[in-house]
């Protein structure tokens, strides 16, 4: 070894602490409040101008007992459980196809990305329109002469759900689908166009040479939307639908946002915040389970 | 590197037919953006018959889209700088050293790369009542960049992770210090790290709005412009003018995308990409 790198080596020495300001950083900014969470939800609370007291599990059994979680459960198991299956075979399937590149790919990849460029309360915004009982959809369902089908889309218990959850596919699918073309654009095209010229046919090459190349990545993307898809539907739905009518499209989500600021009720709040918590930890522990890869196992 | 090119029926007719339901909403969008309630009713996707530009203009001072517009360049701004400043020597840190402790705080940044800042939402607000900054931009100008950290440190750290040892070595050798090492040659090998965490987190800032809406809150002067746009719904909206506003908020993103928007593109997969 030369005499330059052991310099090096000890120059190397206590380069660390430059780590320190972010760490710091992220534990006020971001560690701090998970934690207090776990203490709010022992509190009783009424409104961030009140002192709090120390009740204990009080407000567990006030949760537990309430409909209006049951119905939140509910909605969130519905909305995970409709977007996420929908969301991810499709959006491999149209991300491969643009990996393809079929004509008028570049048309087709900017239409997708742009989901992911609008935020929240413009896609709001934009629904808002769209689905207002005087909106695009009841608009273009009566020029069909489908005037019967139009109804007020999130002022309708049977409708205002499964309207957010279409809303979710339309940002989601588009985004995720140029998110795998660029993956598998990264792979190696060799082992594909091989398929290929053996004469496996397109649904085989997709399924049984993409797939398994890119399944870690599938993985990964599923937990993302899956956690997205599940905390972050508050906004939305306090843009669109204030959880209603009645708790019809009420989520965890949603819940732990209106018990706070509308409700005034901070440790019920709380208490929802960590069961969606363990929630994401256990859909988390799901995916992995069910999305886990051979080479994984034997690696 | 030439990629297949044999295409399906039903995957050209699927990949349309979602490309012309993503594009019909934002074409709705553009064409109300110039018609009056009654015209979006009755007509709802054909192009305005008169074209009422001072829906504009209307959106422009109902909901005081200038005054949130500068606030939201403020936060956005200042939060950047601060991430950057945060993350780039944190990176450099990292990049430099592979021991445990090392390991270690990779491996924080990773987990907390998978906690979505919605979660403690409401302890936040408490800490920003706390703080005294409740009701202001600045407890966003730190909040924000807290929340682009994980990903922040990760991605350049990898950038970082490129830069050749031989390069490190001859610097040392002309007595550069760390300083020196950073600014002058890790910092440029990233080049394209830093440019793609900025264009990431500077678009992630300027479309949050959750935070921004019940810490910062709806008070006319500090509000950020996605907060001021929803402030347009009333009882009796106007759909025209809603829609203006809306198209005024969302013009930024889009100049900023047809800009450049192969830059852009690669920094959105890039923070997803991640692994």
């Amino acid at each position: 070894m030369s005499s330059t790198s052991i310099r090096a080596g000890a120059r190397r020495r206590g380069v660390l602490w430059l780590t320190v300001p972010s760490l710091v950083w992220f534990a006020v900014f971001s560690v701090g409040p998970l934690a207090a969470m776990f203490v709010i939800a022992t509190l009783r609370w009424k409104s961030l101008l009140y002192e709090p007291t120390y009740i204990g599990v009080e407000n567990i059994t006030k949760v537990f007992a309430d409909p209006t979680f049951h119905a939140a459960i509910r909605n969130s198991v519905i909305q995970v459980a409709v977007a996420i299956p929908v969301m991810i075979p499709l959006a491999f399937m149209l991300g491969y196809h643009l990996y393809t590149k079929p004509r008028g790919y570049r048309v087709l990849s900017v239409l997708y990305f742009s989901p992911g460029l609008i935020s929240i309360s413009t896609t709001g915004m934009i629904f808002y329109g769209v689905l207002s009982p005087n909106g695009g959809v009841n608009g273009l369902l009566g020029t069909l002469g489908l005037d019967s089908w139009a109804t007020a889309w999130l002022a309708d218990p049977d409708t205002a759900l499964a309207t957010l959850i279409a809303i979710d596919l339309w940002r989601g699918v588009g985004w995720t689908a140029v998110l795998f073309a660029a993956r598998l654009a990264s792979l190696p095209a060799e082992v594909i166009e091989a398929a290929q010229i053996d004469g496996a046919g397109r649904l085989r090459t997709m399924w049984q040479v993409a797939f398994p190349m890119v399944k870690d990545y599938v993985r990964t993307l599923t937990m993302l939307q899956f956690l997205w898809t599940l905390f972050t539907s508050a906004a939305l739905i306090l843009l669109l639908t204030k959880g209603g009518p009645g708790t019809s499209s009420t989520t965890l989500s949603y819940l732990v946002y209106a018990k706070a600021f509308a409700q005034r009720d901070l440790g019920y709040s709380q208490v929802v915040g960590v069961v969606l918590l363990l929630f994401g930890i256990a859909g988390m522990f799901l995916i992995r389970a069910l999305l886990r890869s051979r080479e994984e196992d034997t690696r | 590197m030439k990629a297949p090119r044999r295409t399906g029926l039903l995957a050209t007719l699927l990949s349309w037919g979602y490309a012309l339901l993503l594009a019909a909403p934002l074409y709705y969008l553009a064409v109300s953006a110039l018609k009056s309630n009654i015209e979006i009713f009755t007509r709802p996707f054909a192009l305005p018959a008169t074209w009422l530009w001072e829906n504009f203009g209307t959106a422009w001072l109902t909901a005081d889209l200038g005054g949130a517009l500068l606030n939201s360049v403020l936060v956005s701004v200042v939060a950047i700088v601060l991430t950057l400043g945060l993350a780039i020597p944190a990176a450099y840190a990292l990049a430099r050293h592979d021991n445990r402790l090392a390991r270690v705080i990779t491996g924080t940044f990773s987990a907390g790369f998978l906690i979505p800042p919605f979660a403690a939402l409401i302890p936040t607000v408490v800490l920003a009542i706390q703080l005294g900054l409740f009701g202001t931009r600045e407890f966003q100008m730190l909040f924000l960049p807290a929340s682009a950290l994980p990903l922040s440190v990760l991605l350049l750290t990898q950038f970082m992770r490129t830069v050749p040892p031989a390069l490190v070595e001859s610097a040392a050798l002309d007595g550069a210090g760390h300083w020196r090492l950073l600014v002058s040659v890790y910092v440029p090998i990233a080049r394209p790290g830093v440019a793609s965490v900025t264009i990431l987190q500077l678009l992630t800032f300027w479309n949050e709005y959750l935070f921004s809406l019940t810490i910062t809150g709806t008070a006319p002067d500090v509000r950020t412009v996605q907060v001021a746009l929803p402030t347009l719904i009333s009882d009796a909206t106007n759909l025209g003018v809603l829609a203006a506003g809306t198209v005024l908020t969302v013009l930024p993103v889009y100049v900023a995308y047809s800009l450049m928007n192969r830059r852009m593109q690669e920094a959105l997969t890039a923070g997803a990409v991640k692994e």
